[in-house]
């Protein structure tokens, strides 16, 4: 059955102009006129300092901007039709873009970014951020010469953050992905980081497009793909990430961007998982992931009566999906006061583990079991903010490390109750 | 006196054994048509159970929260109750069939009426079970929905979607029975309102990124104090 | 044949560049000389060539490859004398070949007679002819040129005890070009040659005639008027010959030496030629097209000259470090190939012998604005030998056959002026003259069509050009126009087979004629032209509206 090529003509004829590339740099846009200036300015210097040999293209993908997003991307281009640029370039720099769609979908915007580097056979691919207002020219080497020069397929990022920004890759992505997978991979679901070609046409092969959802989270899915294939992967430390506006009703997107694709994942991947003991480190460039500790204001009575709320009001879905003596305990939890309220390591992996088992089982809608998370990872962040008020970095480090340790030690319990396929 | 009375006996036992000779045969193939009809309901039961079994009947009616019903019933899973079901219905078919070859009036019109009346009967079970799969996954839709929105009372919502629309599925199935038609118009209005409120709420859910956007523009500068403490998570 | 009479004959020249020496020997000497030059007209005339560029031939104690002067109205003993030469001059006249000598201005060899003088004590009256200075420290300012060899301007004298400034080797002092008696003999000994009948003069190293505290000491106004002086007497004395002007520096400092055509008739293009081999190691037009664009307007009897390789090294003074670096890791791996910020090597052993590059290249030198210019050997595709010190690695025996010193003398071996190429790939057995002419597709009989074809128009030499920039960067297209006749020339830099559109738009219902093989192509119409290209192939196409 012939499918609609999701690449448009004109696309392709802007990709022969380009030909051949050692290095392609992605960037997936949805009215991001505001910052993309400073990246792709920062993109054009990083190229002309760290590859000033290599050739290079940007390709933008663009989601329907109706801000002239592209245009300021596609202004960054050197060539000899624009004489008038005060740069000095060896070669020719494409910046390319095109127009996968009138509605954002980050799924479709990799995809594309994908096949434009199959089809310009580039060595070394990055994507990176729109929104990384604070992106360096640096960051190009960073995330590209362990691929390029060193033989790397995979370089995910390393943020400076602050200690309670990103809870749900500290403690659950990360912890999770680390004792299921075996590697220790900080960020394994980042706006930017780099690749092979090689790992991105294996990827751009598999039946991961087809699904029905327009791809979010895919990116996550590239990461374990990397893991799963045993394609050589390592980090780098970028800088601080750069917070963007967010309100509490994100958590139920990110929630299925991250767990959602991590447990459809777990469903394919588990010959590799279930065999996996142990977790392995990946190794790093430039400094570990840092932790601020500045003070953040921060609601965390609201997390707490969200959590006893959701427990309360979800009771008939949780019984669908949690073992009793889980439910139990986080209902007497619930009942405590803030300052007794606590959600301990080990019931937060139990949860998580029966989720995940849940989900395999599709015991109910597989979305429901998602947003029914949202809640009790609620819950979990109050405790975690409360735990860590006044902590170190050390100590939070500590902190995430036993949670690791502890994701790894209940592993034979998800063993147990996940269900072989038949 | 005698004679008369052995003659009139004679002809009763005459007319007994005629009426009975001209029974008997149809009630021999009254017999063999329930007992053909035993065989092959029997056979489509197994038949029937078999195609449940390999579409995993039991979890579709374990989602739409049939089960449950069945075993507070105390009943055994849906797939065995359908396949019973159909048996019954199949066998009992068979031995009206049988029955209306006796030739007893006016029990063929009923048995006719019965007849015709099974296909509607089997469409009224089928709505019936989309109906209860649909409220199932719509009120708890609307409660996970509700529950991360941090809207009041949940349940109580989600209350209302699972009944409006199993009401509305009542007054289809009824409709479709052809009962109490006059009760069903009144309860069809309702019902109807309800629907309306159910796609309110659908439409709510499917397209609550636009409703969140122009909510808050509207609404959440007010909460804009709430969410200036909210982290990222990601 | 007869000589051109176009006045501006220079801008349908095609010139052939070579040294007397390196040519052919008819005396036994193992030194090339002008009677066995005058042999090989015919060869010449044949390979389609009409204006020789002689490199100097003065006598000289040749330190410098004859380019250190001992005296400007002689020929050195070992290429003839002043009668072969005259005689050579006439033969290449009834050929049709116009002769284009050196003449190395700027400085002498310090064995001339009048350094002799100058040397000798501070009263002799030629002492002003040098530039001399008892301290070192004067035009501080000036870059050295031979960085691989010298370490100051200035040079001791230990005679006269001062110092003397000398922009190139340390033997070749400078003349003193404020001191008028220096400007008129120059004009004395260019008028003995033009009154011989030679057609033109190569001025060497102009930019650095005259010198000035303060200033870099290279283009000086000063110099332009030394020079404007002696084009005006040429101008005077023998109209219709022409000045071609050496000078290293980037096209808007060229650009002076054209004055308002009242300077200099023709300079080389020095920035053009190393980019067009950047251009092709990168497989992007971009440098070939920005030098262009900056090149400036010339008046319009004056033409630039391009080249692509020639006695000295590939110069990499006018590009940016981050280009040096690229070329010498692109063209240069070897440090012994790297010689005073250049590249010492010939085309083929540059393009790794790759014949469809060697075309390119050469297709591209024959359709960009200007007046070519073919190094004596690049013809036939003649290797160097980079062992030879200084730049003599490019400057070895002729090639003309497989047999004994390939035909280029009789002397016993070990008596030519320099060594043979003798590698197997390069050597004289397997690269010379007589097998190429055997051969239907060798390099000689390929350089001898497209000749032809570049002589079949005039629009190459003297139309203006028009780039077109498509969107594929590995291609280099443009149109050239003279009149009537329009030329489109397209060119793959790239080692892959490429697909370029064309925006031709200005020339809908033109029928492109492919100018090798004269077959036509589809006409062009309202959409983008779509050409596919092999790896490093290039069309001429002459674009017809019938």
């Amino acid at each position: 059955m012939a499918e609609e090529s999701f690449l448009t003509d004109d696309f392709l004829r802007q990709l022969i102009n380009v030909g051949e590339v050692d290095i392609l740099v992605g960037l997936p846009t949805h009215n991001n006129a505001k910052t993309v200036g400073s990246v792709v300015h920062a993109i054009q210097s990083g190229i002309l300092s760290g590859f000033p040999r290599e050739r290079a293209v940007i390709i933008n993908a663009d989601g329907g901007s109706r801000d002239g997003t592209p245009d300021l991307v596609t202004g960054v281009s050197i060539d000899d039709m624009r004489p008038a640029s005060k740069l000095y370039a060896l070669r020719t720099l494409h910046s390319i873009t095109t127009k996968y769609g009138s509605s954002p979908a980050s799924g479709v915007a990799f995809r594309t970014i994908l096949a434009a580097a199959e089809l310009l056979r580039a060595k070394a691919c990055v994507v990176l951020s729109p929104e990384s207002a604070n992106i360096e020219p640096a960051w190009l080497s960073k995330l590209l010469q362990p691929v390029y020069r060193d033989g790397f397929d995979l370089v995910t990022p390393m943020y400076r953050r602050h200690k309670f920004e990103g809870l749900l890759i500290t403690n659950l992505l990360y912890p999770m992905t680390r004792a299921l997978y075996g590697k220790r991979i900080y960020e394994a679901y980042a706006p930017e980081f780099g690749f092979s070609g090689r790992l991105g046409t294996q990827f751009l092969g598999q039946d991961v497009w087809t699904d029905g959802t327009d791809g979010a989270g895919v990116e996550l899915r590239f990461t374990l793909a990397a893991i799963t294939g045993k394609f050589p992967i390592c980090q780098s430390f970028l800088g601080e990430k750069v917070h963007v506006e967010r309100s509490s009703a994100d958590l139920v997107p990110a929630l299925r961007q991250t767990v959602g694709t991590l447990f459809a994942a777990l469903d394919r991947d588990f010959p590799v998982w279930g065999a996996v003991t142990g977790c392995e480190p990946v190794p790093s460039n430039g400094t570990d992931q840092e932790v601020l500790l500045e003070p953040l204001r921060v609601n965390r009575k609201r997390l707490r009566e969200m959590f006893s709320s959701g427990v309360a009001e979800l009771e008939s879905v949780f019984q669908s999906i949690l073992s009793p003596s889980t439910l139990a305990e986080l209902q007497r939890i619930s009942r405590l006061g803030e300052d007794e309220c606590r959600y301990s390591a080990e019931l937060w992996v139990r949860t998580i583990y029966e989720f995940a088992a849940s989900y395999q089982k599709s015991v109910i809608s597989r979305d429901h079991i998602i947003q029914a998370l949202a809640p009790l990872f609620r819950g979990r962040a109050f405790t975690f903010l409360t735990e860590h008020r006044n902590a170190s970095a050390d100590e939070v480090e500590r902190s995430i490390e036993d949670l690791c340790l502890e994701f790894e030690r209940l592993k034979p319990y998800l063993l147990e109750i996940w269900k072989p396929r038949e | 006196m005698r004679d008369l009375i052995i003659s009139e006996l004679t002809q009763a036992l005459h007319d007994i054994a005629r009426s009975f000779a001209h029974f008997l045969p149809r009630f021999i193939v009254m017999l063999i048509l329930a007992i053909l009809g035993w065989v092959i309901a029997y056979v489509v039961k197994a038949v029937l159970r078999s195609i449940l079994r390999l579409i995993k009947f039991d979890k579709l009616s374990e989602k739409a929260g049939a089960s449950q019903l069945l075993a507070k019933a105390a009943l055994p899973s849906t797939t065995e109750v359908l396949s019973r079901f159909v048996f019954w219905v199949a066998w009992l078919g068979f031995i009206l069939l049988g029955v209306s070859v006796l030739g007893i009036l006016g029990l063929q019109d009923e048995i006719a009426r019965f007849f015709l009346f099974l296909p509607r009967l089997f469409v009224a079970l089928f709505i019936l079970f989309v109906g209860l799969l649909a409220a199932s996954f719509f009120s708890r839709a609307a409660l996970l929905a509700a529950v991360n929105a941090n809207m009041p009372s949940p349940k109580v919502l989600s209350l209302a979607v699972r009944s409006i629309i199993i009401v509305f599925v009542l007054s289809v199935v009824f409709e479709e029975l052809g009962l109490a038609e006059q009760t069903m118009l009144v309860a069809f209005g309702i019902a109807f309102g309800a629907l309306m409120l159910g796609l309110a709420i659908a439409f709510g859910i499917g397209g609550r990124d636009l409703a969140r956007g122009f909510l808050e523009k509207q609404v959440v500068r007010s909460k804009k104090q709430e969410n200036e403490d909210e982290l990222s998570p990601l | 044949m007869p000589l051109n009479p176009d006045v501006l004959w220079y801008k349908d020249a095609i010139i052939y560049q070579v040294h007397v020496r390196t040519f052919h020997d008819s005396n036994g000497d193992g030194i090339g000389d002008f009677q066995g030059l005058e042999a090989k007209l015919d060869y010449l005339q044949e390979l389609g060539i009409n204006t020789i560029w002689l490199m100097p031939f003065f006598p000289s104690p040749l330190r410098d490859d004859g380019y250190d002067i001992a005296d400007y109205q002689n020929v050195h003993p070992s290429y003839g004398t002043l009668e072969d030469f005259r005689k050579f001059l006439e033969s290449a006249h009834d050929r049709g070949i116009r002769i284009i000598i050196e003449l190395v201005a700027n400085h002498t060899s310090d064995q001339h007679p009048w350094f002799q003088e100058s040397r000798s004590s501070q009263d002799n009256p030629r002492r002003d002819w040098y530039v001399w200075s008892d301290t070192d420290t004067r035009y501080k300012d000036t870059r050295i040129i031979f960085l691989d060899t010298e370490k100051s301007n200035w040079a001791w004298d230990p005679v006269s005890k001062s110092f003397y400034w000398h922009r190139f080797f340390s033997h070749q002092p400078d003349l003193n070009y404020d001191n008028p008696a220096v400007r008129e003999q120059m004009w004395e000994v260019m008028k003995f040659w033009l009154d011989m009948g030679v057609d033109g003069f190569r001025l060497d190293a102009v930019p650095y005639l005259v010198e000035r505290e303060g200033t870099n000491c290279e283009n000086l106004p000063e110099t332009h008027l030394v020079l404007k002086e002696l084009r005006r007497k040429l101008d005077e004395n023998s109209p219709g010959r022409m000045l071609l002007a050496e000078a290293n520096q980037w096209p808007a400092d060229l650009r002076p030496y054209f004055g308002d055509g009242d300077e200099f008739h023709m300079a080389f293009h020095f920035p053009l030629m190393p980019r067009m081999f950047m251009g092709l190691k990168l497989e992007d037009r971009k440098p070939i097209t920005e030098i262009l664009q900056q090149t400036p307007e010339i008046p319009p009897i004056c033409q630039w000259s391009l080249f692509l390789r020639n006695h000295d090294e590939l110069t990499l003074e006018m590009v940016t470090d981050v280009e040096r670096d690229y070329m010498y890791d692109s063209y240069a791996v070897s440090k012994m190939m790297r010689l005073n910020l250049g590249i010492r090597r010939r085309l083929a052993p540059l393009l790794d012998n790759d014949r469809r590059r060697i075309e390119l290249m050469n297709g591209m030198l024959m359709s960009l604005p200007g007046t070519p210019i073919i190094y004596y050997g690049d013809e036939i595709g003649m290797g160097d030998n980079i062992n030879l010190g200084d730049r003599n690695g490019v400057r070895t025996p002729m090639q003309w056959n497989g047999e004994t010193n390939a035909g280029f003398s009789t002397a016993p071996p070990e008596h030519l002026y320099a060594p043979l190429i003798q590698d197997p790939v390069y050597g004289y057995q397997a690269v010379n003259v007589l097998r190429q002419k055997a051969s239907e597709h060798s390099l000689f009989n390929w350089m001898q069509r497209i000749l032809a074809v570049r002589r079949s128009t005039g629009a190459f030499g003297r139309g203006a050009i028009e780039f077109l920039y498509p969107a594929n960067h590995r291609i280099l297209a443009y149109v050239r126009r003279l009149g009537n006749e329009t030329i489109l020339v397209v060119n793959n830099l790239s080692s892959s087979a490429q697909a370029v559109e064309l925006n031709l738009r200005g020339y809908k219902g033109n029928i492109p004629i492919e100018m090798f093989g004269r077959n036509m192509f589809p006409r062009v119409g309202d959409l983008p032209y779509l050409l596919t290209m092999g790896p490093y192939q290039f069309y001429w196409f002459r674009l017809r509206r019938l």
